[in-house]
């Protein structure tokens, strides 16, 4: 987070991480199409030929809060090549919060234990510390054959603390449920380090419909979501 | 790893608020602006949002300007319009109006600031990601509507001559203040592609650096991992051998009396055996001798391996030290039936050597010979003169050959049978004894002297070990070191 009160501006980076062709990017380009041009900037991605990302996508969306505050959540994605270590390290500094975008096919299980440990692994390189750091998981491509049953996601919840979410990113599905998890939890601890509902004026509810304010956000739990946070904010 | 690492630089180019320069390639901008402002007849300034000027041509209002600048109020009243359109806000305030345009235009944040000359810019602020990042200003250009000066210009400025304000005036752009806007808004268009292909170059210029030295990071981090370990694995390298110097010594004291007690128990000092007891007592010491030359070898090569081998050089003979190892040796090969030659020169051969080393690399050699010769085979040592050795560079020296008709040695063997512990056979049933050490003290040695040794063989046919010798080894008394099979050492720091 970066609270700069000075240029009333308050900065907050999400990095989706994950093992390569999981589906971060299409993640953002979902997000992307579903908002409109004036509340976002454009998405820049750096893509290979063969649609592998090569350096990082980079999506910003952003508000004006009522106290003149520019708020600016700031979607990252990391290259899942294993070659890529150091620039998904680079990425990673400073985030406030984690997507990590699992695929759910069993196939996949080891990639996707060796990227959770990379994960951790390059959280401590960058001084942050994972036990501060809200993870939500995406169990994505539940459309294929092979892929975990619901279940199995269930077991996987229960393991840890990270919420989990099926998507099937391709179609939307699950695309801004998990933006709205992970942007959540990165206003929960923002708030308690900043307080920003003291500070800023800005309670969750009202954070998360101004994010969402320009998103069409039909079709998807998001907007029922929003609606029950409104009302008990009331 | 992270302790041990170099700190990296505070922030990444991903948290920086970036500037509208960083963005923009300024000469090719630079162009765009002037192609804008020859096409249009209409002067273009670009400012970040620091004030720094990115852009600034002029087109047309110099005179004018100029002139009305001439009058005292009119500099004072100019240079607070300048400021105005340069650094003021780019909203409705502070004289600003809304520019003419037909409703339903998207109109990006523009405003119109009038001068009080009756001219006109127009400012549009560079709004990217949400940020202000700078502003353009379009102007100043006639309205198309303004027909005399009007009275905030010439109550300014007593005594103007407004024949000529109004020819200098002719030389600035008319026109609809609305075409100029649309103008404008294709400009911005232009702009906000400029900066999206800038900041993509930028960033992942900038990303790829960092990421470049942070892979260096961790190379350097693994780097001082591994050396440490090094350094820890030669340690432990030394104390191995130190161990078994220790060890092979305590071994042999106790054999020796072994070995002592036999030999003076089958000579009957202590009273007369019987024909089995004497076989006995004198496998005892077979045994023994051939465990005492066994521990001998550790002991040499541990001895090597732990630096504390030093040779001592004297004046040899060494046709005599050729002599002495061939006869410990020709019991042995009496026994297998071998033919065994000796060529010396016919003139005896004297050098500076450590003739117990010496001596020990020939009967190494010879036992070798005899050990892997079959039956009926034949062993030869060859001693040349003292004469140039191309090997040693051009120094006088000698040649010791020892040759054989063994059982010979494979082609890609031939380089490993000088390490320590190296068995071409290491099979569990292989035929030859030994502990794979003579050859490696063989090394140790004759590279102690300054000389070096080679190995040719044919498997079936025999082996040919050469020996090349100094007549006079370079640095007397240095501590040999163990043999290295590798590409050795890099060279230490010149510099």
């Amino acid at each position: 987070m970066q609270l700069n009160h000075a240029q009333r501006e308050l900065t907050v980076k999400v990095v989706y991480y994950g093992p390569g062709l999981s589906g971060k990017t299409t993640n953002l380009q979902l997000i992307h199409a579903r908002t409109q041009t004036e509340g976002r900037g454009k998405l820049l991605t750096v893509e290979t030929h063969d649609d592998r990302t090569l350096f990082f996508d980079l999506l910003p969306v952003f508000f004006h809060t009522k106290g003149g505050y520019t708020v600016k959540v700031k979607m990252f994605t990391v290259p899942g090549q294993v070659i890529h270590n150091a620039t998904r390290r680079v990425v990673l500094q400073n985030a406030d919060a984690v997507a990590f975008i699992a695929d759910s096919r069993r196939s996949a299980n080891a990639d996707n234990n060796a990227y959770w440990a990379n994960l951790h692994e390059n959280m401590r390189e960058n001084g942050l510390d994972a036990a501060q750091v809200p993870i939500v998981i995406q169990f994505n491509k539940r459309d294929l054959p092979d892929t975990k049953t619901d279940e199995e996601l269930e077991e996987t919840r229960i393991k840890g603390k990270e919420p989990v979410i099926g998507a099937v990113a391709i179609r939307g599905e699950g695309v801004l449920e998990t933006m709205f998890a992970v942007i959540q939890l990165a206003y929960r601890k923002m708030d308690e380090q900043a307080g920003l509902a003291r500070n800023l004026g800005l309670s969750e509810a009202g954070f998360l419909a101004q994010v969402f304010d320009r998103i069409d956000t039909s079709g998807t739990q998001v907007a029922g979501w929003l609606e029950q946070l409104q009302k008990e904010d009331e | 790893m992270s302790a041990e690492s170099p700190p990296r630089p505070p922030e990444s180019v991903l948290q920086r608020r970036l500037a509208l320069g960083d963005l923009l390639d300024l000469q090719t901008f630079g162009e765009l602006a002037k192609g804008f402002a020859d096409l249009y007849k209409v002067g273009v300034k670009v400012f970040d949002e620091r004030g720094n000027r990115l852009a600034d041509i002029k087109v047309g209002n110099g005179d004018f300007c100029g002139y009305v600048f001439s009058f005292a109020e009119g500099r004072r009243c100019c240079t607070a319009t300048v400021a105005r359109v340069k650094e003021g806000p780019v909203s409705l305030v502070q004289n600003a109006v809304p520019p003419q345009m037909p409703p339903g235009i998207p109109l990006r944040g523009m405003v119109t600031v009038p001068c009080f000359t009756g001219l006109r810019y127009l400012v549009l602020p560079i709004l990217w990601e949400g940020d202000a990042l700078g502003r353009v200003v379009f102007g100043p250009f006639t309205p198309e509507d303004l027909g005399d000066l009007p009275a905030s210009l010439t109550d300014l400025t007593p005594g103007i001559d407004i024949a000529l304000a109004q020819r200098h005036l002719a030389k600035i752009r008319r026109a609809p203040e609305q075409t100029v806007a649309k103008v404008m808004l294709h400009f911005a268009e232009l702009l906000e592609a400029l900066v999206a292909a800038g900041q993509k170059t930028y960033l992942t210029s900038q990303v790829h650096i960092e990421a470049t030295l942070e892979s260096n990071r961790d190379l350097e981090a693994q780097n001082r991992k591994l050396e440490a370990l090094n350094v820890r694995l030669k340690e432990m390298d030394r104390l191995k051998s130190s161990f078994l110097a220790t060890v092979s010594h305590e071994l042999r004291t106790p054999l020796t009396s072994i070995i002592g007690y036999s030999e003076m128990l089958s000579e009957g000092l202590v009273g007369p055996l019987n024909p089995e007891q004497t076989d006995y007592v004198r496998t005892i010491m077979d045994k023994g001798d051939t465990l005492l030359k066994l521990i001998s070898s550790i002991l040499d090569i541990s001895q090597i391996e732990a630096g504390k081998v030093r040779l001592t050089f004297d004046g040899v003979l060494v046709s005599d030290v050729v002599t002495s190892a061939l006869s410990s040796v020709k019991p042995q090969a009496q026994k297998k039936g071998l033919v065994v030659d000796v060529k010396l020169p016919p003139r005896a051969v004297e050098a500076r050597a450590d003739r117990e080393k010496l001596r020990q690399v020939v009967v190494n050699l010879l036992s070798n010979a005899v050990k892997f010769t079959p039956k009926g085979g034949w062993v030869q040592v060859v001693l040349t003169d003292v004469q140039a050795q191309a090997e040693l560079g051009g120094t006088t020296g000698y040649r010791i050959v020892v040759q054989d008709s063994g059982v010979g040695i494979p082609q890609d063997q031939q380089d490993k049978v000088f390490q320590s512990f190296y068995q071409v056979d290491n099979s569990s049933t292989r035929e030859f004894g030994g502990a794979g050490l003579g050859l490696a003290i063989v090394k140790s040695y004759v590279e102690g002297h300054g000389g070096v040794v080679k190995v040719t063989s044919e498997v079936g046919r025999g082996s040919r070990f050469e020996v090349v010798l100094p007549a006079k080894p370079p640095a007397p008394g240095s501590v040999i070191s163990p043999p290295v099979s590798d590409g050795g050492l890099p060279p230490p720091d010149r510099f």
